[in-house]
């Protein structure tokens, strides 16, 4: 679907703040994380679709939603994650629950269950993971058998277990994944059924606000029309074609957390006085803690934007864009609430400050929807297959267009980041030449570097854009700082993790260490320091002081 | 009975700060809202509306294109029509200027029973430019209003003023300026009825559309002219000690000897 307008986004996104600030403050949070205890009552009323219905921006107009794209979403699930990423993910579960009718049902599924969702408020689950599948859908237990009827198929009889089910002990219906006769298929299974029940909720590490349980369907029996698609055998596509958005979405999770603790970090460091000046004009402090962390974090909103605009112009899948986007997002916002705690000394230590929650957060970012490590799998296949289908030429062809901009645009770090591409396109052909990506672990590291050199890509372009995005909240000169300092960073790692790499793995690595550049990149690090310091000077004036 | 509800966008004042050396705002980043007195009127008047069914009520702003999120906001609490003048003839008028391109806008949209407008807004606090508009169509006006009520053509308006409430009664037309209810929340509008608002009547009106003179708006039509923007000038800072309050005590022990208010 297309993303609507801004204003009416915009709008959307105020009501859902001023919601917040209502009906959810931190002190109430506070002591629902302490007692493990989901909101089921606040969700159900962000459901309400006369007093706010955030689940039907997932659902279209012709069925009682609001017909969201992309980038409308992960704005939405941006701030839900500043307000709590617990309730953001009973949100998510909804999202995600009700995509594969959005993808596979028929017009009569949609015209049924959709329209339901939407004037019912109903809360949704997704089941597909099991004790012994998670990421890998392939070993699923849960089995669908037939019930026939006069000689057709009536309905099917589930059994089976899923577990971490968000939403699983408070959803109003399930979409159950299962193995029919015709192989993997998704199910739309009622709460209030026989067989059917939910665990305990499980006692998480953090987002304790969002509902965890595991599901038992004990011969749960569906009619037919519940299959979704009516066909047998389309659950693990119907999945896998939705990766590249909620995977945006769970990235828009990682983004938002990790800012949210950055920028109570940055107003923090405004008013904490040591060593006769506040913290904020110490460059130990920003330079380490706050400017890195939040440069790479809109390094990975520029990316979030790319992808979401993609898909919302109609392109389709993109699983690879959407690992980056989530693998970036998820591991930087870790890292970022990691050091925001560290930021506020004591006093991030506690439970007073939001930002120790955030970081127990967060971390879920990195696990569901995809680990962390499955993502520098997925980022490594797809790109070593352009590798291999362009001759090399891949991120060489990037590098080029790098350097037409960097002659138009010379303050975006355009040549940096062309130098990191040039540099992993040389990596990647050296690991082609010794056979290196027998080993997994090059593989996975890969995925991590190449995650890294294509935000400085995407980034690079975005600063040198005419326009900015309605998202960016500083001026041309802070946000091209920016640019130029993701594109240094990732540019050095590149070629100095690369290589180490390949010397880690190879006999012999010829003259990769003439082929990545590494002088050029060194000499490309010049400004850096100045660059943090105007980055510092541009977070402290945007985010002051409360 | 038609109403019009004058709305105008600014910047969050929670926000916002001065430039000491320029004398500008800083908008880097500050967030746009309704103006809250407006977003009071408007929710005023749309409860008038769910009262008498035969209300209809039109939502007007004036400002630059991005203004339109204001109108588009009043539609969706329910107004039934939106109008944002937008011009760059508009730019750089002050209150008199503004009244003079509301009072036009009104004209254009038709018989109007009630002018409502905020008391003020947040960002010029002036609270000229509603009995300004009311000036201009030669209306009578009640200021400071915190509640409204309307029992055929009688308009029954409780004015703030020293120490209670005056209770003025008047017939249509009328502008009234509002204050906000201490008990007042803000309404904001559900996913849905956001959507909803694009299919209602919108229109962007130049200055030309609605006869506006081109002498009489901008900075050539305002008999006012903002000298400088400045913040008061700040205290000295305050310096920050951490400790026991038995470390605290002798900090300040130390600090008043230095200062000479106590003697070694």
């Amino acid at each position: 679907m297309a993303s609507m307008d801004s204003i009416s986004r915009n709008l959307m996104l105020d009501s859902l703040r001023e919601y917040a600030k209502r009906r959810i403050p931190f002190d109430l949070i506070r002591e629902l994380d302490e007692k493990n205890e989901c909101p089921t009552g606040i969700l159900r009323e962000m459901y309400d679709k006369d007093s706010l219905g955030v689940h039907l921006l997932m659902i279209p107009e012709e069925y009682g939603g609001v017909s969201g794209g992309t980038f409308d979403i992960y704005r939405i699930c941006e701030l839900l994650a500043r307000i709590d990423l617990g309730i953001a993910t009973g949100v998510f579960a909804t999202f995600l629950g009700t995509d594969p009718l959005n993808q596979g049902g028929t017009a009569e599924q949609k015209e049924k269950w959709l329209k339901r969702i939407a004037s019912e408020n109903l809360l949704v689950a997704y089941g597909a993971t099991e004790p012994d599948a998670g990421s890998d859908l392939v070993n699923m237990r849960t089995r669908a058998e037939h019930v026939v009827k006069n000689g057709k198929i009536a309905g099917y009889r589930i059994t089976g277990n899923k577990q971490w089910i968000s939403n699983g002990g408070i959803a109003d219906m399930h979409t159950i994944l299962a193995m029919a006769p015709g192989g993997p298929s998704w199910f739309i299974v009622e709460t209030k059924i026989e067989g059917f029940s939910a665990n305990k909720h499980e006692d998480k590490h953090g987002i304790r606000l969002s509902n965890t349980a595991g599901l038992s369907l004990d011969n749960v029996y569906v009619p037919a029309e519940n299959l979704i698609g009516l066909e047998e055998g389309k659950g693990l596509l119907q999945a896998q074609a939705v990766f590249g958005y909620t995977r945006v979405m769970v990235a828009a999770f990682g983004l938002g957390c990790g800012l949210e603790a950055l920028e109570h970090a940055i107003r923090y460091s405004q008013q904490r006085i040591q060593g006769g000046g506040p913290l904020s004009e110490k460059q130990g402090y920003t330079h380490k803690l706050i400017v890195p962390n939040y440069v790479r974090l809109e390094g990975a909103r520029a990316f979030i934007e790319y992808t979401s605009l993609r898909l919302d112009s109609g392109e389709h899948g993109l699983q690879t864009e959407g690992a980056i986007a989530k693998y970036g997002a998820s591991e930087w916002g870790n890292k970022a609430a990691d050091d925001a705690i560290q930021a506020l000394g004591g006093y991030g230590f506690t439970k007073d400050f939001p930002v120790e929650k955030i970081k127990r957060d967060v971390k879920i970012t990195c696990i569901y929807e995809g680990t962390s490590e499955v993502l520098e799998m997925t980022i490594y296949r797809g790109r070593w297959q352009e590798h291999l289908k362009s001759r090399g030429r891949y991120y060489l062809d990037m590098a080029d267009q790098l350097d037409l901009l960097h002659a138009k645009e010379p303050k975006v770090g355009a040549h940096a980041s062309a130098l990191g591409l040039r540099a992993l396109a040389a990596i990647l052909e050296e690991c082609r030449v010794h056979k290196l990506t027998r080993h997994q672990h090059v593989t996975f590291t890969l995925g991590r570097l190449i995650c890294a050199a294509e935000t400085a890509w995407n980034f690079s372009i975005a600063a040198a854009a005419q326009k900015y995005s309605e998202t960016i909240r500083f001026d041309r000169e802070g946000w091209q700082a920016m640019a130029r300092i993701f594109a240094r960073e990732a540019a050095l790692n590149t070629a100095a993790q690369g290589l180490a790499l390949v010397l880690g793995a190879a006999d012999a690595a010829g003259n990769l260490a003439d082929a990545v550049n590494m002088e050029a990149i060194q000499t490309e690090q010049k400004g850096m320091i100045a660059d943090m310091d105007l980055v510092a000077l541009k977070l402290k004036q945007t985010f002051k002081a409360k | 009975m038609n109403i019009v509800v004058c709305v105008k966008q600014v910047p969050d004042s929670t926000e916002v700060k001065i430039n000491p050396e320029t004398g500008h705002l800083i908008r880097a980043g500050v967030p746009s809202i309704i103006n809250p007195y407006d977003h009071f009127a408007l929710q005023t008047a749309l409860e008038l509306k769910k009262k008498h069914a035969n209300f209809k009520v039109t939502v007007v702003a004036m400002g630059p294109p991005q203004a339109k999120s204001v109108v588009q906001m009043g539609m969706a609490l329910g107004a039934d029509e939106g109008v944002l003048l937008s011009d760059m003839a508009f730019a750089g008028s002050d209150t008199w200027a503004t009244s003079y391109a509301l009072a036009k806008a009104v004209k254009k949209i038709g018989k109007t029973d009630l002018i409502f407008c905020g008391m003020q807004a947040i960002d010029g606090d002036t609270a000229q430019t509603g009995p300004g508009v009311a000036q201009q169509l030669g209306m009578p006006q009640i200021t400071f209003c915190e509640k409204v009520d309307v029992d055929g053509r009688r308009i029954i308006a409780h004015k703030l003023i020293d120490g209670g409430y005056e209770v003025v009664e008047a017939r249509p037309p009328v502008l009234l300026t509002m204050i906000m209810h201490k008990d007042y929340v803000p309404r904001y509008p559900s996913f849905l009825a956001i959507n909803a608002s694009l299919k209602k009547p919108f229109h962007t009106w130049s200055a030309s559309d609605i006869g506006a003179e081109a002498q009489f708006l901008g900075l050539k039509g305002s008999p006012t002219q903002v000298d400088r923007i400045y913040p008061p000038a700040q205290r000295e800072k305050a310096a920050m000690f951490s400790g026991s309050g038995q470390e605290g005590m002798a900090k300040i022990l130390q600090i008043m000897k230095a200062e000479h208010f106590l003697e070694d």
